[in-house]
């Protein structure tokens, strides 16, 4: 180890990028920060100024937002989780083999994982009027099976760059002894990749749930009534005209926590997914 | 013997093509299908009356769209939005890597702490601004008001720059992420040893953690680039586009020109040249990539 901690001039800068850290943090989170805190404020309490960060906090809102207010956020909460879930397992099934196959036998490799990584790429809105009309015509508008089609479409390049370049590292002998052993295709996938794969299966189920419950542009699109996820349905509760916050910021805190709690498990996978789907693609 | 055994390689890649037909069923109905819909769309005469589109115009539904200067407005917009913004992004993302790499390495989870805010929807980011800078009851304009700037940062003067900052705000973690990540690769073994040859401090990061970092640098701002071009959620959620187009973005542009003015010939003809457009652009950068990697 090399030892500069100890000069008075590098104690004083490690103390300053201790400070950049605190300033940087704050500033950045500060939306998030000041939303939660206003979410537990009453009414009075939000309209004071200058803003008190101090106060006796309450409930009210969250019983508000979900119980007693006569609000569709309990639904549109529910509509998030079944088309995340829907579309991160679909993908995930879609993409598996796939990934297996692309790097065991060479199929593919050259045409359609470069055609998936420049989806990623693409402006969404393209496809926004065809998906459109296409879906009102099977009836799959305004519908959680639609969203989660829209959902998986968002998450497959994510789920085959990480599965192909985690089935990589996994030794071909591997393989071999279970071909030796009698396995087919099938179960050498089933048997053997996929339990090796587990860590690699938990990034992908957690980045992909965070990419569906965040999406908006075909939730705003797609849906009216039955099918609205939470980051459209939390939009609603901004009127210009008689916007209650304290209900508002309840209703965005229950929307923002659960992809930042499952993202602090699965940063540190983005880099991974948009470097190795930027240098494949 | 050989012969055989490449025989058998064939017959099993052959047979390994079942692992793909999931995947290209779903992409040719999800994408595939919607890509043909768009180019047959954009010859006819299709309107809300007629969505089958069954005349053909031939190119009316382009020189529409090429004559409406809104759209050139859009495009303006999005380009210089993704200009500024990839800039912004990279320049504070790498001076962030510089100040605060020596105090993250052995505390990942403070990292985490910086990565927050692109785990939040834009969409629920942009509405979450608009309560922080709602000029009665916003905490920012309340304390700028204190500090005797009194300015309302969703009116129309500022509200080019509130985009603007929003998406700065939000998405510098991931271009500092991606930098870090490549940053911390130097870390350890190899700072040693430059610092046995005399290379500390910035004298290390100009020689050695730049040139290690340059690639990564590339790939952050080609993506945050496409990204920030095709811009909707969250001014979507804060301005709707306006006041008048001033911050429609091409998305938000083709959104408009389908949902609220039903012009669907008109928005196909725009999606279909962005679609050119977007591919030609990534073909560049594709060629561009294939050249610069070694071997």
């Amino acid at each position: 180890m090399i030892v500069t901690r100890r000069t008075p001039l590098s104690r004083l800068l490690h103390a300053l990028r201790w400070a950049a850290f605190i300033l940087i943090a704050f500033i950045l989170n500060l939306p998030i920060l000041a939303t939660i805190i206003t979410s537990f404020k009453t009414a009075g309490d939000i309209n004071t100024s200058p803003p008190v960060w101090l106060f006796a906090p309450t409930l009210g809102n969250y019983e508000e937002v979900l119980f007693t207010g006569n609000t569709d956020l309990v639904s549109y909460i529910i509509n998030s989780i079944l088309i995340a879930a829907g579309g991160t397992l679909l993908a995930m099934v879609l993409t598996f083999p796939a990934a297996y196959a692309m790097v065991r036998y060479e199929v593919g490799k050259t045409w359609l994982l470069p055609l998936i990584t420049n989806v990623r790429a693409l402006p969404l809105i393209i496809y926004a009027i065809p998906i459109y009309l296409m879906f009102q015509f099977v009836g799959l508008l305004d519908t959680i099976p639609g969203l989660a089609l829209i959902a998986c479409i968002i998450n497959i390049p994510v789920a085959l760059v990480l599965f192909v370049g985690f089935i990589q590292e996994i030794p071909e002998e591997m393989d071999s002894a279970a071909k030796i052993d009698g396995a087919g295709k099938w179960g050498i996938l089933w048997h053997v990749i996929l339990p090796l794969a587990r860590p690699i299966i938990f990034a992908v189920l957690v980045l992909s749930f965070v990419y569906s419950w965040n999406e908006f542009l075909f939730g705003l699109i797609l849906t009216t009534k039955n099918a609205v996820p939470v980051t459209v349905g939390a939009t609603f509760f901004v009127t210009s005209y008689g916007v209650k916050w304290g209900a508002t910021a309840a209703a965005m805190t229950l929307g923002i926590v659960p992809p930042m709690i499952l993202g602090l498990f699965a940063y540190p996978y983005i880099g991974k997914s948009m470097l190795a789907g930027a240098l494949k693609g | 013997m050989a012969h055989r055994e490449a025989g058998v390689r064939e017959t099993e890649r052959a047979n390994a093509r079942v692992f793909l037909i999931g995947l290209c069923v779903f992409l040719a109905l999800m994408l595939g299908f919607p890509t043909l819909a768009n180019l047959w769309y954009s010859f006819s005469n299709v309107s809300i009356y007629d969505l089958a589109g069954t005349a053909f115009v031939g190119f009316a539904n382009y020189v529409q769209a090429v004559g409406n200067p809104n759209m050139w407005a859009a495009l303006g917009f999005s380009l210089k939005f993704a200009v500024i913004c990839t800039v912004l992004e990279v320049g504070l993302g790498l001076a962030m890597v510089f100040i605060l790499h020596p105090i993250l390495t052995k505390r990942p989870w403070l990292t985490g702490i910086l990565m927050l805010p692109m785990m939040v929807s834009p969409a629920l980011m942009g509405v979450m601004y608009r309560l922080i800078l709602n000029e009665f009851t916003g905490i920012v304009p309340a304390y700028l008001s204190m500090m005797g700037l009194p300015i309302n940062l969703l009116g129309r003067n500022w509200i080019y720059e509130t985009v603007i900052a929003i998406e700065v705000l939000q998405w510098t973690p991931f271009a500092f992420l991606i930098m870090l990540t490549a940053r911390q690769s130097v870390a350890g073994e190899l700072e040693e040893a430059a610092a046995v040859d005399g290379a500390t401090g910035a004298k290390f990061g100009r020689l050695i953690a730049l040139p290690v970092i340059l690639p990564s640098i590339i790939i952050v701002a080609f993506i945050r680039f496409i990204d920030s071009f095709r811009v909707f959620d969250h001014i979507f959620v804060l301005t709707g586009g306006g006041p008048g187009n001033e911050t429609t973005s091409i998305s938000i542009y083709i959104y408009k020109l389908f949902f609220t003015q039903s012009k669907i010939g008109e928005a196909v003809a725009v999606s279909v040249m962005l679609l050119i457009a977007s591919l030609a652009l990534l073909y560049a950068a594709l060629r561009l990539a294939v050249r610069r990697a070694p071997a």
